[in-house]
């Protein structure tokens, strides 16, 4: 693991590390991708034919229209405006 | 009244009998918890007041005779699990000041019996490590060494059942968050098959492998629970129609005959003597009671760390990137869209949680999805194939739940590596869908609880019960004392 990488991967999470924090990280970074590295010894392919699907779709609700949760209430946890959620401008 | 080793069981018993009212009962662990979980730890949310509610209503029907197995049974709650209008934490200060607006399925399944919620119990943020030391607000502590973890992720549960200030807790396991804390604190966790209780609600970390359960001072009082919450769900896909009446059908029953699968795997060097033990001795104890023990092998499990850990951290970083900060979660600073979002998460989500995301990224990114994800994926159809294989010729399988007791606070900060390798005994359970059940075997030199697993087939949730309830009426526990 490189600063290269790590940026990389900071603007894939949407994350921010200081430079003492990033040195820190890329040490323990390199430590455990070593050891998910011991993986490639495992001399096996991935077969997708093998995998049945989990979920039977039959099962799945049917589409339709219900009463959902108030908006207040989903609003509860921010500080709506006109019962819209407030974000920084996202163009200039 | 004490009851701080009262089993769910007995305690039905007693409010069925007019021996303690519900509010009374209440109140006793209410008073516990005031006491003495300054030492421990093991709460964010102490929900008192909604608790003696409750209780009130409870007692009502009691009166009524129309108590459920439920009714009026105190238990604690693991701070992922959506309550509405209670603090949902997850342990981080990303959801710090969260509040649900709906009950996880569970929650109402269990307020359809009118049980009584003691309140949110502390866990590693998100889910995410084996010593309740990264949590953002409780760093809980072990009730026989509160030097020691309780482990985790599920460690306020544990060690809230543990300590005696609940009856029992729910807790939800993803790589052996239920089992390895219940054996840390001297408890019974079950981890159920996966899609035998519903997710939904439950705060999502990795969505192929996460599972709600049980952690309770014996395999009955699991079993007691699981009847409660278990079921299909409409509104979780992954839940499964599978008929159950009663998960404590076999309790009682003979293991005679029954075929128990050691795999020499779990055995190695990796895993302390004393725990190795402690585990073997009660395969011996097993074997006088008539079952028959059987060598095997999970030659796949030198890989099943990596496996686990690609898997779950791509599914995490798949998950954790709702947390923008708009709709609900801390909220950070920035002129921007983008520089808002970053700051959030860079703010709201601690060390482990933000090292898990890099890693699930890294996984999945482009050069390199093939080497580890897809290559993970592998070995979780190779770990499927070798369990199918040992339950051909054998019922459950006994292993230690982890290599070691509980181990002193801070002897693994700092090294992720080693947090991670201390996973092996239990990750393989979930990358196949496996029920299994922690229960108390033996005790160290200094007293530390030692936990055996036994892992059963998928949706065999009572021989499981069947099997560690026979230990359990063999052994006598020590509990802890505070």
């Amino acid at each position: 693991m490189d600063i290269k990488t790590l940026d990389h991967l900071c603007n894939l999470s949407k994350l921010n590390y200081s430079e003492e924090e990033q040195k820190k990280t890329i040490a323990q970074m390199s430590d455990i991708i070593e050891l998910m590295d011991t993986i490639k010894d495992f001399d096996i392919s991935y077969d997708d034919t093998k995998d049945k699907n989990e979920i039977a779709y039959d099962d799945l609700r049917k589409d339709e229209a219900k009463p959902s949760f108030d908006t207040e209430k989903l609003q509860q946890n921010t500080q709506p405006r006109d019962n819209c959620y407030v974000v920084p401008k996202m163009m200039e | 009244m004490d009851l701080k080793n009262i089993t769910v069981a007995s305690l039905r018993k007693m409010l069925d009998n007019k021996e303690i009212g519900a509010e009374e009962a209440t109140k006793e662990f209410l008073t516990e918890i005031k006491a003495k979980d300054e030492k421990v730890l093991s709460y964010i949310t102490v929900t008192e007041e909604e608790a003696l509610a409750s209780a009130k209503n409870a007692q009502s029907i009691i009166d009524s005779g129309k108590a459920s197995p439920l009714t009026g049974i105190p238990l604690a709650i693991k701070d992922n699990i959506c309550t509405d209008g209670v603090k949902t934490t997850c342990s981080s200060k990303m959801l710090e000041n969260f509040v649900p607006p709906y009950n996880a399925t569970v929650i109402e399944k269990l307020n359809a019996e009118n049980y009584i919620m003691l309140g949110k119990t502390s866990m590693d943020e998100f889910a995410m490590g084996g010593s309740n030391q990264t949590s953002a607000f409780a760093k809980t502590k072990n009730p026989y060494d509160t030097e020691c973890v309780p482990g985790g992720s599920s460690g306020g549960s544990a060690a809230a059942v543990s300590a005696g200030f609940c009856t029992a807790a729910l807790g939800s396991d993803t790589g052996g968050s239920i089992r390895q804390p219940a054996s840390f604190c001297g408890v019974t966790g079950l981890k159920p098959t996966y899609g035998r209780v519903s997710r939904y609600g439950l705060v999502a970390f990795a969505s192929s492998l996460d599972q709600i359960g049980p952690i309770a001072r014996t395999a009955e009082d699991c079993g007691i629970i699981l009847n409660a919450i278990a079921g299909v769900d409409a509104h979780d896909a992954t839940s499964k129609n599978v008929a159950f009446t009663d998960f404590n059908e076999k309790l009682g029953q003979s293991v005679k005959g029954m075929k128990i699968a050691l795999p020499k795997e779990f055995y190695s060097d990796a895993v302390d003597e004393e725990v190795k033990n402690a585990v073997m001795s009660a395969a011996k104890e097993y074997e006088k009671m008539g079952a028959e023990l059987v060598d095997c092998s999970i030659s796949s499990l030198k890989y099943a760390v990596p496996a686990y850990y690609l898997i779950a951290s791509a599914e995490a970083a798949s998950n954790l990137s709702r947390y923008d900060g708009i709709k609900y979660g801390l909220r950070g600073e920035g002129r921007s869209f983008e520089e808002m979002i970053r700051d959030s998460r860079s703010r709201g989500f601690g060390e482990e949680v933000k090292r898990r995301i890099l890693l699930g990224n890294y996984a999945l990114s482009s050069g390199y999805y093939d080497a580890y994800y897809l290559k993970a994926l592998a070995l979780k159809q190779e770990i499927i194939k070798e369990y199918n294989e040992v339950f051909e010729k054998a019922d459950v399988i006994l292993t230690p739940t982890a290599p070691s007791v509980a181990y002193k606070i801070g002897a693994q900060d700092n090294d992720p590596v080693k947090m991670y390798t201390a996973d092996i005994c239990t990750v393989t359970v979930n990358i196949a869908s496996l029920p299994a059940i922690n229960t108390t075997c033996g005790y160290d030199k200094n007293g530390m609880p030692i936990g055996m697993s036994i892992v059963g087939k998928r949706f065999d949730e009572a021989t499981l019960i069947q099997t560690a309830d026979a230990f359990e009426k063999t052994f006598s526990p020590v509990r802890c004392t505070l």
